[in-house]
């Protein structure tokens, strides 16, 4: 009896440690915990969206997410939770919370991520009622599963006209001799727009059936011819206003901020040209097919708010140097006035052939070029 | 009155003493005796064991957390064991190693100086420790390359470190940099077991006859366990450091484990299976050192510390000694904490340093421009909190861990626990991180009402999980050292357990206690691999705070941040020792502090 009882004692102070621990954290549980336990009373929650404003999680790497989300709240009074971070760690969450997703909206820059989720059945098909501008257009998906909010480009060249003095005109300029050692572009397994970039020149150089080995060819030959690959855009941008390099392929809107932000000099003097054909790489939302249906139902609404004018204003905005320098997607809307004028030669990369090589070409480049 | 069940050979019953109210108290109690050590696995399993074994499983079976389609497979070890993932795992087991016995190397020699001799400024030197403690690895390694980097400090200067700068960038930087982080942690626990251990045993060897070498090597072999634990400290932390592998090696192209697990999952596509295969690697490794200490251990006893232990007298060196010494003592400084902190401060304070742009002149504006942020100070002041719970908590729970890991016998839960416990080391933050969304994410938990996922308290356990190891490895050589008779002794004198353990053991562990309590503080302060995944959202900590600034290529910005947290943490650091020094009894004092 004493063992049985004292092994009872333990186990009753075990579990209500336990408990305790368990209420004294979970007091503090953020609003995500409310979303999940709407989710489970789905049967209820399309009509409880009506009356009830369930918070909207939103998991976002852009730079004017915050001022954006402020903004809709403000507009709707639907209560947003932002989880802002970088591209990479808003991707590992989402794998990690596979089976049990806790994201509303997904907002990052390039649409392989969103085809992988798509054919993962982990987005909710949706077209917002607004005329989307021709780039726009090419850049939605058949199903709808994903939507643009604008794009860049990948790559602009940015090169210190300060020293460099004959400017390419096309990707196989680089390979000339007079640019050995002078050029740089990022990592693509650490810069998540560099393997758009990469893919585009494949698909340029040989389309979807010779792509892959005609890119290797080229990217080899650069590398032949000096290439050197720096982490970032900003690494990128650093070695170029250090001297290490004269030329940068980076992402537009990186390239156009460092015009606003570098002082010219006679040793600096960055500018941007486009080599025929830039990729278009969007800035995307995909609403996640698992969130209760009155978080879906605030997803839809917050995308018609992003690509609304006072949206767009809002994004224009809300990081002028950086993310701001976008080329909006919705007819109707200008880009900022210092953003350079939008390529008449570009291409679109099909995400869902080329998303799902993207391991087996960075793996190479990994190998191979860095 | 009570009556009690008949002992065997009595044919009466008998009536027991009425039991005091106190008795009654301790009998009620003593039911409950295994209750702390049940909470403590509790915890153990919560934040160790579970985010550990749901992590790893994952390579053998990623259908059973959603990361693939298959029950069973090995395809994340094949890409484990070839190109760059294998490269990574080899490089990592050489940095380690290296590192490991370099550290181990210095830091005996920095405590030998500091606690045995009468080497000028020695406290200076012992406050350096804590100061390199402070300093996260990645901000040594930026420190560096602010200096080295093409038109950085030394360009600037006139002075063109071009040979120089293609050797730093590659393993020899790698293991510099890993052999600076790891010296305050192999001379703390080398530091702790020296004071303890007096020197009584070299003088009864001198006694004996026995020369000067021989009596270091009976001191060296009575702190084998302090030295095997700086070794399989800094062997564990080299190879899970993330710092270094994000900065200096991924700048260098010097692949490392942490690394290319963190590119698993970081980049897209995501491959958990692939990252949990090199987890295992690295979780090998750590067994490793776990193995190779236990081996050289075994079956020995170094209990020395006891309550006739007294300070040694330090030795007195010849003025060519002294200066030798010194000399040796500032180079290690100025490597380890000058160029950093050069790096840091000079960044945060001069416009455009590192760059073609800007004039170069001095100025105050990124602080201006901190300080009026609300950004900073709310992180910062939030990291405080967390770092000062995170502090605490952890410090208890080592205590116990370490008392676990020093029984003798080699049970069974100390086998267990030291395996977690260095495969935690072995794991890198933010793998380890991605285990806490798969254990705290999945449906039932949240079924049973626990919701931690993005909140504060998941991230203070996040934190306690990745501070309890090297904590507790810090004060396994101080508790190792102590006697148990000291506490038997307060038992047989009619002590209570807890007050016994008040009264004899906190006495000679304080300063242990204290200075593992200020490592977790500091560690935590400026957590970055952690924070980046479990941060609640709209609540970032001031690393997230810094590293958002230096990717949005505020480098002025940003280093003004590390410079104000680093600042701040080491006047926390000061107020701890102060009041130590002001409020601890003198005994607490005295024990460690060496006699003049």
């Amino acid at each position: 009896m004493t063992h049985a009882r004292r092994r009872a004692a333990t186990a009753a102070i075990v579990s209500v440690s336990a408990a305790l621990l368990a209420a004294g954290c979970s007091s503090s549980s953020k609003p995500a915990a409310s979303a999940t336990t709407v989710a489970a009373s789905s049967n209820t929650a399309a009509a409880a969206s009506s009356t009830t404003k369930v918070p909207l999680v939103v998991y976002s790497a852009q730079g004017y997410d915050s001022a954006v989300t402020k903004a809709f709240q403000a507009a709707t009074g639907i209560p947003v939770s932002l989880d802002d971070d970088s591209t990479g760690p808003l991707l590992t969450k989402i794998a990690a919370e596979r089976n049990n997703p806790q994201w509303g909206v997904l907002w990052v820059d390039g649409d392989t991520a969103f085809a992988s989720l798509d054919k993962q059945g982990q987005l909710a098909d949706y077209l917002p009622p607004v005329t989307f501008t021709a780039a726009g257009q090419a850049l939605i998906p058949s199903d709808h599963s994903y939507t643009p909010t604008g794009t860049t480009l990948m790559a602009a060249l940015i090169y210190n006209a300060a020293k460099v003095t004959q400017v390419p005109a096309s990707y196989q300029d680089l390979l000339n001799p007079t640019y050995k050692g002078l050029i740089g572009m990022n990592d693509p397994s650490q810069s998540g727009p560099t393997y758009p970039f990469i893919a585009g020149v494949m698909n340029q150089l040989g389309g979807e059936s010779g792509g892959v080995a005609a890119g290797e060819s080229y990217f080899t030959q650069l590398k032949a011819n000096g290439l050197k690959v720096f982490p970032t855009n900003g690494d990128t941008l650093h070695a170029l206003e250090t001297g290490q390099i004269d030329m940068g392929l980076i992402q537009s809107s990186a390239a156009t901020g460092e015009l606003l932000k570098a002082p010219k000099s006679s040793s600096f003097d960055p500018k941007i040209v486009y080599l025929p054909k830039p990729t278009l790489l969007p800035g995307v939302i995909g609403i996640d097919k698992a969130a209760p249906a009155g978080e879906q139902a605030e997803a839809q609404q917050f995308i018609q708010y992003v690509l609304s004018p006072a949206g767009q204003k809002v994004m224009q905005g809300g990081d002028p140097t950086g993310d701001s320098l976008y080329y909006p997607v919705v007819s109707g809307v200008d880009p900022l006035s210092t953003v350079p004028t939008f390529p008449t030669a570009y291409q679109r990369i099909d995400p869902y052939f080329w998303g799902p090589l993207e391991n087996q070409v960075n793996t190479w480049f990994d190998t191979n070029i860095k | 009155m009570t009556a009690v069940l008949l002992p065997a050979g009595h044919d009466q019953p008998v009536l027991a003493p009425t039991p005091r109210r106190g008795d009654r108290l301790r009998m009620a109690l003593s039911r409950f005796g295994a209750a702390p050590m049940l909470l403590f696995w509790l915890v153990i399993v919560g934040i160790l064991v579970l985010p550990i074994v749901l992590f790893l499983v994952v390579a053998v079976s990623p259908r059973l957390m959603d990361q693939g389609s298959q029950w069973f497979t090995l395809a994340g070890f094949r890409q484990a064991f070839t190109g760059q993932l294998l490269r990574g795992s080899i490089n990592s087991l050489f940095v380690g190693a290296v590192s490991a016995v370099v550290a181990t190397a210095i830091g005996f020699g920095v405590a030998w100086a500091v606690i045995r001799t009468d080497v000028p400024g020695r406290r200076l030197w012992a406050g350096s420790m804590y100061a390199l403690l402070l300093a996260p690895s990645y901000l040594v390694a930026l420190g560096w390359q602010r200096l080295l980097e093409p038109m950085g400090v030394l360009d600037l200067m006139g002075l063109h470190p071009g040979g120089f700068r293609t050797l730093f960038y590659g393993p020899f930087g790698v293991i510099v940099v890993l052999t600076l982080k790891g010296v305050p942690f192999s001379y703390l626990a080398v530091s702790a077991a020296l004071r303890g251990l007096g020197e009584e045993f070299e003088v009864a060897a001198r006694v004996h006859g026995a020369s000067r070498a021989g009596s270091l090597r009976i001191v060296l072999s009575l702190l084998a366990p302090a030295m095997w634990s700086a070794l399989a400290i800094v062997f564990a932390e080299s190879i899970s450091d993330f710092g270094v592998a994000d900065t200096l090696a991924n700048a260098a192209h010097f692949p490392i484990a942490t690394y290319t697990l963190y590119n698993a999952i970081d980049s897209f596509p995501v491959s958990f299976p692939v990252a949990a295969s090199v987890g295992w690697v690295l979780m090998a490794m750590a067994g490793l050192a776990l193995a190779a200490q236990a081996r050289a251990l075994r079956g020995r006893s170094y209990r020395v510390l006891g309550g006739r232990s007294r300070p040694p007298r330090l030795a007195r060196l010849s003025a060519a000694k002294k200066y030798e010494i010194s000399t040796a003592l500032v180079l290690l400084m100025v490597i380890a904490l000058g160029v950093p902190v050069f790096g840091a401060v000079s960044a945060s304070l001069i416009n455009g340093l590192g760059s073609l742009v800007g004039n170069h002149t001095l100025t105050l504006a990124n602080y201006r421009r901190v300080f009026d942020s609300s950004a900073l100070r709310g992180p910062l002041f939030y990291s405080a909190r967390l770092a000062l719970v995170t502090a605490t908590l952890t410090v208890a729970m080592a205590v116990i861990s370490a008392r676990m890991l020093a029984g003798r016998g080699g049970r069974l839960g100390a086998r267990v626990l030291d395996l977690m416990l260095l495969t935690a080391v072995a794991l890198p933050g933010i793998v380890f991180a991605a285990g806490y969304i798969f254990t705290y994410n999945l449906r039932f938990v949240n079924n049973l009402g626990l919701h931690l996922y993005e909140t504060t308290p998941l991230l203070v356990l996040g934190y306690l999980a990745t501070a309890l190891p090297s904590t507790t490895r810090v004060l396994f050589g101080p508790i190792g050292q102590v006697q148990n008779s000291l506490q038997e002794a307060a038992r047989v004198h009619g002590s209570g357990a807890a007050h016994s353990w008040m009264r004899t053991v906190l006495p000679v562990l304080a300063r242990p206690l204290i200075a593992a309590w200020v490592l977790t503080f500091a560690g935590t302060l400026l957590e970055l691999p952690v924070s980046e995944l479990l941060y609640p959202p709209n609540h970032p900590p001031v690393s997230i705070g810094i590293t958002h600034a230096l990717a949005n290529y505020d480098y002025g910005g940003g280093t003004a941040m590390e410079v104000i947290a680093v600042l701040f943490s080491l006047t926390v650091v000061a107020l701890v020792w102060g009041a130590f020094r002001l409020l601890a009894p003198a005994g607490w004092r005295r024990l460690g502090k060496a006699t003049a």
